[in-house]
C-alpha cells in the first residue's frame, strides 16, 4: 500500500470513520506489524497537530472532538499540543524574518522617492545590524549551552546479554543531563543505513533511523546518540537494525548497559 | 468468566514461553501486543482502553496451555479474536463516558514554564527544527514541512520521525518536571 493511502487510512482509523471490514484489517495490521504500530503513532500526533493549527476541515473537527478525544491519554497529547503551538507563537520572531509588509511597497511609488530610498537604506542597515549583533548573541549562547552540555561517549559491543548480565557496560549519566553518544560496534557493516531503537523493561524509548556508519580506528560503529535526561540508574538495550533498499528493517543485533548514579 | 482466576507466575512464564523462546524478545512481543490492543480498544471509542487489553491478556493467559497445543500461527491473531469478544462484551455493559477534568490554571501553568525548560534542553539543531516546524504561519503542515524537508536536505518520512522523537522527548521530560515540582 502506498504511504500516502496508508495514512489517509491511519487517518480515517483514528477519526472514527473507516467502515467495518476495514478496520478489522487494519487491527489486524495493527497487531501483526511493528511498523503499522509505529506509524499510527507518528499520525496520531500529527493529526492533534493539525487540529490545534486549525487544518482540519469542519467535519474532521467534529470527528476529532466527537471520537479521538475520547481518552484521558489523548487529551493530554492536546494539552501538550496546544502548548507547544504556544510556545511557537511567542518565539516565532527569533526563527523567521516577518514577510514584507504592503504598506512599505507603496512608499516607492510615492511623491517623494528619495525618502523611501532614504528609509530603505535605513532599515536595510537597521536589519543588518540586528541580525549581526544577533548573530554574535546566539554564537556566544551556543558556545556556552555547548560547553554546559556535558556529552558522554560509550562504545557498546554487541550480542550483550539481557538486563542481569553483571557484565553489561556501566554508563554514568552527568546530573546535567546533556547527551550520551553510544557507539554499537559492528562485526558486518554491509547496510548503508541503520535503525536503532532503545528500551527499557521493554519499553521503547527512542528511534533513531537513517544512522551511517562512522570508522574507530579498524572498527566500524553506528552512532545512536540519546538524550541523557531519559536515562535513569538502570538497565537498557539497543535493537540495532539494517535498512534494506526497499525500506525493510532487518535486524542485526541487541546492545545492553547499565547507567548508574 | 471465572472471576476467582488469578494470573500466577506459571501462567505467565507459558505466556512468555508461547510468543517466543527467548525471554527478552518474549518480553518485546508482550509489550507490543498489549499496546497495539490498547490502540485497537482505543480506536473503537472505548475509555478504559487499558483495562481492556489488560482483559484480553488475561483470557488468553488462562488459557494458555490449551492454545499452546491447540493453536499454530501468530499468537498477536489468537489475542485479536479473544479481544472481539471482550469488546462485545464491553458494547453491552458499557458505562457512561465521562471526559476527565480539564487541568487546572496552576497545573496548565507549570505545564508551559516545565514546557520551557525542556525545550532550552534539546540540542540547538532540535530546538530549532521545532520552532520551525510550529512557529511558521499561514501554510499548512504538510506545506511547512514539505518546504523544510527540502531545506535541510533530508526525506518527508525522515522528517516525520524527527520531529515524533523530538516531541516525545520533550513529553517525557515534561511528565519528569512535573513529578519533580510541587503544585
Amino acid at each position: 500500500m502506498k504511504p500516502e493511502i496508508e495514512r489517509q487510512e491511519m487517518r480515517a482509523f483514528l477519526l472514527g470513520t473507516l467502515d467495518g471490514d476495514q478496520t478489522t484489517q487494519f487491527e489486524e495490521r495493527i497487531l501483526t506489524e511493528p511498523g503499522v504500530y509505529e506509524e499510527l503513532l507518528v499520525v496520531e500526533e500529527e493529526l492533534i497537530d493539525q487540529y490545534v493549527a486549525g487544518d482540519l476541515s469542519a467535519l474532521e473537527q467534529q470527528q476529532f472532538e466527537s471520537h479521538f478525544l475520547i481518552t484521558a491519554e489523548r487529551q493530554k497529547n492536546l494539552r501538550f499540543g496546544k502548548l507547544l503551538q504556544k510556545y511557537a507563537n511567542s518565539h516565532i520572531g527569533l526563527t523567521e524574518a516577518p514577510p514584507v509588509p504592503v504598506q512599505s511597497l507603496s512608499l516607492l511609488r510615492a511623491r517623494s522617492r528619495r525618502w523611501a530610498w532614504v528609509g530603505i537604506f535605513a532599515a536595510v542597515v537597521g536589519c543588518a545590524g540586528i541580525i549581526f549583533v544577533r548573530g554574535l548573541v546566539n554564537r556566544r549562547e551556543a558556545a556556552s549551552v555547548e560547553q554546559a552540555i556535558p556529552r558522554v561517549v560509550v562504545t557498546l559491543l554487541p550480542g550483550s546479554t539481557g538486563t542481569e548480565g553483571s557484565s553489561a557496560q556501566r554508563v554514568i549519566v552527568s546530573p546535567k543531563g546533556g547527551e550520551v553518544k553510544l557507539e554499537l560496534e559492528l562485526t558486518n557493516p554491509t547496510f548503508r543505513n541503520y535503525k536503532s531503537e532503545l528500551f527499557r523493561e521493554n519499553k521503547s524509548l527512542q528511534i533513531a533511523d537513517e544512522l551511517r556508519i562512522e570508522a574507530k580506528g579498524e572498527q566500524h560503529v553506528v552512532p545512536f546518540t540519546v538524550t541523557g535526561e531519559m536515562l535513569s540508574p538502570g538497565d537498557y538495550q539497543v535493537k540495532l537494525s539494517g535498512v534494506l533498499d526497499s525500506g525493510a528493517d532487518e535486524f542485526i543485533d541487541n546492545y545492553s548497559f547499565r547507567v548508574i548514579e | 468468566m471465572n472471576k476467582n482466576w488469578s494470573l500466577s507466575q506459571e501462567d505467565f512464564d507459558a505466556l512468555l514461553d508461547w510468543l517466543d523462546s527467548d525471554r527478552e524478545q518474549a518480553g518485546i512481543k508482550y509489550e507490543q501486543i498489549r499496546s497495539s490492543l490498547i490502540k485497537i480498544f482505543t480506536g473503537r471509542g472505548c475509555i478504559d482502553a487499558e483495562e481492556l487489553a489488560d482483559e484480553t491478556i488475561n483470557r488468553v493467559t488462562r488459557r494458555i496451555r490449551e492454545i499452546q497445543s491447540d493453536f499454530t500461527g501468530d499468537p498477536a491473531r489468537y489475542f485479536y479474536g479473544v479481544a472481539k469478544l471482550v469488546y462485545l462484551e464491553y458494547l453491552r455493559r458499557k458505562p457512561p463516558q465521562t471526559p476527565p477534568p480539564p487541568p487546572d490554571s496552576a497545573r496548565a501553568e507549570l505545564e508551559y514554564r516545565c514546557l520551557e525548560g525542556c525545550i532550552q534542553r534539546l540540542s540547538e539543531e532540535d530546538r530549532d527544527l521545532l520552532l520551525r516546524e510550529y512557529g511558521a504561519k499561514g501554510r499548512t503542515q504538510a506545506d511547512r514541512r514539505k518546504a523544510l524537508a527540502e531545506e535541510l536536505g533530508i526525506s518527508l518520512n525522515a522528517l516525520r520521525i524527527r520531529v515524533y522523537r523530538i516531541r516525545l522527548t520533550l513529553k517525557e521530560c515534561i511528565e519528569k518536571c512535573i513529578q519533580g515540582s510541587p503544585l
